[in-house]
């Protein structure tokens, strides 16, 4: 396969001391906010840094506006020379022309693709299979089994991940982003088990996130999880630990990804 | 000046801000006319080779083009798509003619490794000749693709960078003033940059 | 010695940032260095600098700004341009706030023995304290206004003074591998963001700090617009990339030429008097790096001399378990200017730790104080009220 991608997962919202103002913030099971960063100072580091793309999602509950996110998006755009996958609060074809049309190269979708899943097919016809990537929460429940969660985590739905996965590949998903709610910020590892599960029975790429907090899970990511690309949004902001550390540290153990000086 | 093409299709914003960054004077053409108050041209493209072709003549694009590029030998670049139609015909979704720059068809990637995708989107290292647009790139330099069909030349001294995809993918194209890349320079990090800077002072 | 992964030819452990190791085991930074040693063509890049001095001379008010800190590297700098091209400078530093006094007589010394105008900036203390608990907490290292404010205020005074030509000291590639020699550094905002600003940008900080900071008190760390660095027509260099560097031998010569002294250093061999005599947090600085990856200075400065070939492996070794990971006598200092305890202060570095190392935090020697440990200003402690809030926000996100 191609080489292997390291995402940062940049999380918007809007911030608590300036209402104005939307920044990134972590989050730890999709909740526990914590104000971390500016939308474009950050990006450009990360450029520098030599990351393979970006992926940016409006986790706001109230400010939803596509205009919102299609403003910032514009301001990255300026400055930044790489892919960007934009997501949060799409839920209609003009919603993927607008975010494309202010510098979006893929549109992530996530709640209204499971309530409307035709839009998957749509807008994979209109603007092709690689700019559509489908976002899956998911979580594990009493039963053992895994269930798949829209709007913000908050609803649960009947869907397991791996049919849910499988489903949006065949309606022309280019790539799916997934993540395990309960993982998300926590820093003790990625769930490979789910990924493997998805990455060996689809052909498109598979991005895993949630729960990164060592250079090793990244590595497991890839190894045991198999997938494509490791997407992080803690990791990076609250330790010593620079992008291009975490990509030497994985060339060490032996994976194919870019290596960028 | 720099002018981009504006036909309906192509990442313009991306495009346009990475020539803006590198500090040149840059314009959107949305009209064929004002091709001619450019000194250089790009051709950006993101999509289907039959719209394009179709959205360029519709718009008399192809004639401005022309006669601007080939007539005047204006300095050149076509980026992804906008590299594709300059050839003489595409297999993509049926048969259609290009702009017939190059002596090159349109072909999709078939690969027999089934750890392979088509389409190809990612980082891949290329390899290029020594030649202006690609001075100070190290050989094996990754750029960001996205596609399923490449531009195969007929006459191989045209290309000037390949990558490997099961067989050598044709990267970029170059003959006279006109220069062009299947990958997305303003993509592509510094390297991308690096590329557009030098065509940016590129005296062909 | 422990179970790190280590550098078959200088000992840099697998932890030390940037750091890849080839088939044979060797590091890149040792294979950086042969390239430095064997292909770079020196004739060849000291001609680069004369044209590119000579482009700049005697056309603005001044022909080069040289940050400055005084330590061996930035007086090596000023000294070389000086003696060797006889140029014009505007001496800049960034006081970070913990001058200590053999530097302060060295800086004296050598500015009246040389002879340039000398700027100098000391930002708001109020505001370094903040910045310095906010980056320890968050990033694991202190230093953050020092990195930024060093790296960005000469930048402002380029842009003030219209003074476009910047040098530098020594290019990043003889310690880490961010760039490599075959490569010009420019010193600007892609270095910046790569490794000077620990991922955080004042912007960010600003945002960090949850509105808690007038935002303009962060212009001194802030990395100017590129719009406004191009209308000078900046160039912002590394001379370690034009003339090979040997702080050995450079050091010497500043000592003979300049009566610039070497100091002692917290947790240092002796004989390595002229490195990092600059700071009084230094001995907490490396510290904290070796209780979040099992290495510091002593490791450092001898995979440097394995390197020039100075002195063989198991002479470093030696160096090495004698003198790393002692507890320094300033760590009592920084705990009350950050208003942290020490059991706050080690659960805080801990939670940085770089995989696989772990730190054992039983067996903590303490290390020698240094004369001048007395004169080491403790004023402007942090009170506890203050700290707390920060501190909560950094709780919040570890537990």
């Amino acid at each position: 396969m191609s080489k292997r991608r390291l995402i940062p997962k940049l999380q918007l919202k809007t911030s608590h001391y300036n209402p104005s103002k939307m920044v990134l913030v972590t989050t730890k099971q999709f909740s526990d906010f914590i104000e971390i960063g500016d939308a474009v100072s950050q990006s450009k580091i990360f450029q520098d840094q030599g990351a393979d793309e970006l992926i940016f999602i409006n986790i706001d509950r109230v400010n939803k506006g596509i205009d919102i996110l299609a403003g910032i998006i514009h301001n990255v755009s300026a400055e930044i020379f790489m892919p960007i996958t934009v997501g949060g609060g799409v839920q209609t074809e003009q919603d993927f022309r607008t975010l494309l049309s202010n510098g979006a190269d893929k549109i992530s979708i996530n709640t209204i693709a499971v309530n409307n899943p035709d839009i998957i097919n749509n807008a994979s016809a209109k603007y092709g299979a690689q700019c559509v990537v489908v976002s899956i929460d998911y979580k594990q429940e009493a039963d053992e089994k895994c269930y798949v969660y829209i709007n913000n985590g908050s609803t649960k739905t009947k869907l397991s991940p791996i049919d849910w996965a499988v489903e949006c590949e065949q309606r022309g998903a280019g790539e799916l982003l997934l993540c395990n709610i309960d993982r998300d910020g926590m820093r003790y590892g990625l769930d490979n088990e789910i990924c493997n599960a998805i990455a060996t029975q689809v052909k498109i790429p598979v991005i895993t996130s949630g729960g990164c907090g060592l250079a090793k899970h990244f590595i497991d990511g890839f190894k045991q999880g198999q997938a494509d690309a490791v997407a992080s949004g803690t990791f990076f902001a609250m330790q010593d630990q620079n992008f291009m550390q975490t990509r030497s540290q994985i060339k060490n153990s032996g994976i194919n990804i870019r290596v960028y000086s | 000046m720099i002018g981009i093409v504006d036909y309906g299709m192509g990442n313009l914003l991306s495009v346009y801000s990475a020539f803006d960054y590198l500090g040149a004077n840059v314009i959107i053409c949305k009209h064929p006319e004002e091709l001619s108050e450019v000194g250089k041209i790009v051709i950006p493209g993101v999509g289907a080779f039959k719209d394009c072709m179709e959205l360029l003549k519709k718009e008399h694009f192809d004639e401005a083009l022309n006669e601007q590029v080939i007539k005047l030998g204006k300095p050149t670049i076509g980026i992804c798509l906008g590299m594709q139609v300059m050839a003489k015909k595409s297999f993509e979704g049926g048969v259609y003619g290009g702009l017939g720059w190059f002596d090159a068809d349109v072909i999709k990637l078939t690969i027999t490794d089934e750890k392979k995708r088509v389409p190809n989107i990612g980082w891949n290292e290329v390899s290029h000749t020594s030649n202006p647009l690609f001075e100070g790139v190290p050989e094996n330099t990754d750029f960001y693709f996205v596609h399923s069909y490449f531009v195969n030349c007929h006459d191989s001294s045209d290309v000037i960078a390949t990558y490997p995809y099961d067989i050598p993918v044709t990267a970029s194209i170059l003959k006279n003033n006109i220069f062009a890349t299947q990958f997305h320079p303003e993509k592509s990090q510094d390297f991308g940059l690096k590329i557009l800077d030098n065509f940016i002072s590129w005296n062909p | 010695m422990d179970n790190l992964k280590r550098c078959k030819k200088c000992l840099l452990p697998e932890t030390h940032e940037s750091i890849i190791f080839d088939e044979e085991g060797v590091c890149n930074i040792c294979r950086q260095s042969e390239f430095k040693n064997e292909k770079i063509d020196w004739n060849k890049r000291k001609e680069e600098l004369t044209e590119l001095i000579e482009s700049h001379r005697g056309k603005y008010d001044y022909d080069c700004i040289v940050p400055f800190s005084g330590g061996k590297d930035s007086t090596w700098t000023l000294y070389y341009l000086m003696k060797e091209y006889k140029l014009k400078p505007l001496v800049v530093r960034f006081d970070h706030g913990f001058l200590r006094h053999n530097l302060n007589e060295n800086t004296i010394r050598v500015l009246r023995n040389l002879g340039a105008d000398f700027h100098t900036f000391t930002p708001n203390w109020k505001i370094v304290q903040k910045l310095m608990l906010q980056s320890f907490l968050e990033k694991g290292d202190f230093c953050w206004h020092c990195h930024t404010g060093i790296f960005s205020y000469p930048m402002h005074v380029a842009i003030k003074e219209k003074v476009p030509l910047i040098f530098w000291g020594e290019p990043s590639a003889e310690y880490t591998s961010y760039y490599s020699y075959d490569q010009a550094e420019e010193v600007d905002e892609k270095r910046f963001n790569r490794f000077v600003n620990l991922g955080i940008t004042a912007l960010d900080m600003a945002v960090r700090l949850g509105g808690k900071i007038d935002e303009r008190d962060l212009k001194p760390y802030t990395y100017p617009r590129l719009k406004e660095l191009r209308k000078l027509n900046y160039r912002s260099v590394c001379l370690g990339s034009y003339i090979p560097w040997d702080v050995k031998r450079q050091s010497e010569i500043i000592q003979n030429e300049l009566g610039w002294k070497g100091d002692l250093v917290e947790n240092v061999p002796p004989g390595y008097n002229y490195e990092k005599i600059e700071c009084y947090m230094q001995g907490v600085r490396d510290y904290i790096k070796y209780i979040k990856r099992g290495y510091t200075r002593p490791t450092h400065l001898a995979s440097l001399d394995i390197r020039h070939g100075r002195i063989e492996r198991e002479e470093a070794e030696k160096l090495i378990s004698g003198y790393e990971g002692k507890e320094p006598q300033s760590l009592a200092i920084f705990l009350e200017l950050v208003g942290l305890t020490k059991d706050e202060f080690y659960k805080i570095a801990a939670s940085h730790s770089v995989s696989p190392w772990r730190m054992k935090l039983f067996e903590v020697e303490a290390g020698e104080k240094l004369p001048d440990f007395d004169a080491w200003s403790r004023d402007g402690k942090m009170k506890r009220e203050d700290a707390s809030s920060q501190l909560e926000r950094w709780e919040k996100s570890v537990k």
